[in-house]
């Protein structure tokens, strides 16, 4: 038909993590047509990346549809900034210093591009089409990377902060000269509630304690290898992840009072551990959130795949750009 | 006359605290022409205030350029539900229970109300005619009695999902800590409040055994400790060191979520100075995420306490729809 316009229906969603970058071809209703990833640690050059970058993602373009059924490319990226749209001195990955990705990846794509930091974006794909869809007042908390993320909806628009860095509740402090935290300060949320603070608890208890326990067998203490000694009843183990629970429920009942959400919604690894985390994590909550919102916050794990959340995201993130191609 | 121009130049604003009310007539540019006050526990019965409420806020407005120049009204008060219009259950207002204060004041002055709580309404006054004036992304904490907050993203404030946003003075600082009026331990206000701050020094009498002019004194508050302070006792001095440092903490971990352009601070506990601001800026320089540090400012309200609440009302005044019952 010609008398009305046509849209372009797919768009290209990217997540840059440490060790890999995933990118997709999702459609409006979030369907991943095709999807691909290659390690970003083979690139040391940040130029040398973009062009690997930007010919795959071309090339899974051409097999799938073609350019001209593309609107539109976003990306998640640690440490990025949805205003400047550059990765801004990103601890963990190996750029250095402050990187114009949107501008660098617009130019070589020729269409248009959104970058936005991987909280922001684990958000915006739980709204579309994951846990929060329909919500205006949500807060989404990620436990991975290493680190404890969030981001926060207010009237159904992010909150970004004046300097974009705003949701840094990994590090609000809950234990005063607590665990010292790799950002330099101490007791940090993040030090007790994320990879590195589980190990820390569990050798804490497997010291403390006087009864054999199955982790002090164990070659690497990790999420799932303690998980599976609490699944075998190992009751040091158990105690781990209570007082991991306990310091995230915490944590987010300290998070409930000030915001005031109508849910929250807790992504990444730490969430396979299941009810021995959760439980104790409810139980602080409901013990410490303020009375007039204790019962109307739901506390929800994410229904979307780990594997596909942030691509999903950026895919969401990708419709809010305006629409430009350097060949029409 | 002129069809081109607002005819009504003026709202009034409502401040309702738990022992006074406030009304006064304030016009676009937060220009006060007229205010009055009267004790808000004269009037147990909830039917009773509004009537009186009524009717000074009616006589105050003939005599000061008569109905057709009112807009509006906007009120303030604890527990205040602006989604909902109604005071719901506070815990020290005379009147229990859910009121809708909103309608029952429309129905009988017969101007368009707006109401909202203290915390929101101090924020509102702030950004229309203070030192919040200008910015988009900021947080309001009122330090007094009890301890407050709101917070403005991209120019607009969150309420969250019931209304129920900015308890800031209920988050906990310290496990197991001291027992709080609203059933919890360790919450902020039990450390940085007028009584929190009492306590402090109460227990710092008891376990320490130096000198001070406190000892002396039979009755303490906030005021009080401050003029110890002035005269340079150690003891009132670490009270407040103390108190900042809980607060810089308390406000480290706000603005690591918020990531605010400022933190405003208001209320009675806000003119304690150098004794509470030097310890509180550090401890929230040491608190706060690092990339933030040194971005956001700290600032002291330069509202009048007195006004900044009729001030923030008549800011909400005029947000609500203009509605007349006699045109």
């Amino acid at each position: 038909m010609e008398e009305v316009d046509q849209i372009k229906t797919r768009v290209v969603g990217i997540d840059i993590r440490e060790n890999r970058t995933t990118y997709a071809i999702v459609n409006i209703r979030g369907e991943i047509v095709a999807q691909d990833y290659f390690c970003t640690a083979d690139y040391a050059e940040i130029t040398d990346y973009i062009s690997a970058l930007c010919e795959r993602v071309l090339s899974l373009i051409d097999e799938n549809g073609g350019y001209e059924t593309i609107r539109s490319v976003g990306i998640s990226a640690p440490s990025a900034n949805y205003l400047t749209g550059c990765i801004e001195n990103a601890a963990n990955l190996k750029w250095k210093g402050v990187v114009p990705l949107a501008a660098m990846l617009q130019d070589q794509l020729g269409m248009a591009v959104a970058v936005a930091n991987d909280a922001h974006i684990t958000a915006l794909g739980e709204k579309a089409y994951g846990s929060a869809h329909g919500m205006k007042d949500f807060i989404v908390v990620s436990i991975s990377h290493g680190g404890l993320g969030s981001c926060i909806f207010t009237n159904g628009l992010p909150h970004l902060g004046v300097n974009g860095f705003a949701g840094e509740v990994g590090h609000t402090c809950v234990e005063i000269d607590g665990r010292q935290c790799g950002c330099g300060r101490k007791g940090c949320l993040e030090t007790y509630v994320s990879d590195k603070g589980l190990v820390c608890t569990a050798e804490e208890e497997i010291a403390r304690s006087n009864e054999p326990t199955l982790l002090s067998q164990l070659d690497e203490l990790n999420i799932r290898t303690i998980t599976e000694c609490c699944e075998k009843g190992d009751r040091v183990a158990i105690e781990t992840f209570r007082r991991v629970g306990t310091m995230l429920g915490v944590g987010l009942a300290n998070y409930a009072s000030v915001i005031n959400p109508e849910a929250i919604i807790l992504t990444g690894d730490m969430m396979q551990v299941g009810k021995w985390l959760l439980k104790p994590m409810r139980a602080a909550f409901d013990g410490h959130v303020f009375h007039n919102i204790r019962g109307k916050v739901r506390i929800l794990v994410s229904i979307l795949k780990e594997g596909e959340r942030d691509v999903l995201g950026a895919s969401a993130l990708a419709w809010d750009v305006k629409e430009y191609s350097l060949f029409k | 006359m002129n069809n081109y121009s607002i005819h009504k130049k003026r709202v009034v604003g409502v401040e309702i605290s738990n022992e006074r009310t406030t009304y006064a007539i304030v016009d676009i540019r937060g220009n006060i022409f007229a205010k009055e006050s009267f004790d808000t526990r004269d009037h147990p019965d909830i039917n009773e205030f509004v009537t009186v409420l009524s009717e000074r806020i009616i006589a105050m407005i003939e005599a000061n350029g008569g109905y057709e120049t009112i807009r509006s009204i906007g009120v303030s008060a604890p527990s205040a539900n602006s989604l909902t219009g109604y005071i719901e259950n506070a815990a020290n207002l005379p009147w229990k229970g859910v009121i809708p204060l909103g309608v029952m004041l429309r129905e009988r002055i017969g101007l368009a109300v707006g109401l909202s709580n203290d915390a929101h309404v101090s924020a509102l006054g702030e950004q229309a005619f203070g030192t919040a004036h200008g910015m988009q992304n900021f947080i309001i904490i009122s330090l007094g009695i009890g301890v407050g907050s709101c917070f403005f993203s991209e120019g607009r404030e969150h309420h969250g999902s019931q209304g129920y946003a900015g308890e800031f003075g209920h988050t906990c600082v310290e496990d197991r800590g001291r027992e709080c009026g609203c059933g919890h331990r360790g919450c902020l206000e039990t450390y940085v409040s007028a009584k929190g701050i009492v306590q402090t020094a109460r227990e710092m009498m008891v376990a320490l055994d130096e000198p001070s002019l406190m000892r002396s004194l039979g009755k303490l508050s906030p005021r009080i400790i401050y003029e110890c302070c002035e005269k340079d006792d150690a003891m009132a001095i670490e009270v407040f060191r103390r108190t900042g440092y809980m607060l810089g903490i308390g406000l480290a971990n706000y603005a690591s979520i918020v990531d605010p352009e400022a933190i405003i601070l208001t209320g009675g506990i806000s003119h304690a100075g150098k004794w509470l601001f030097e310890p509180t800026r550090k401890s929230f320089d040491e608190h706060i995420f690092g990339n933030m540090r040194g971005k956001v400012r700290l600032l002291v309200s330069d509202l009048d306490d007195g006004e900044r609440d009729v001030l923030g009302a008549s800011a909400l005044a005029w947000t609500v729809p203009e509605y007349s019952l006699f045109k």
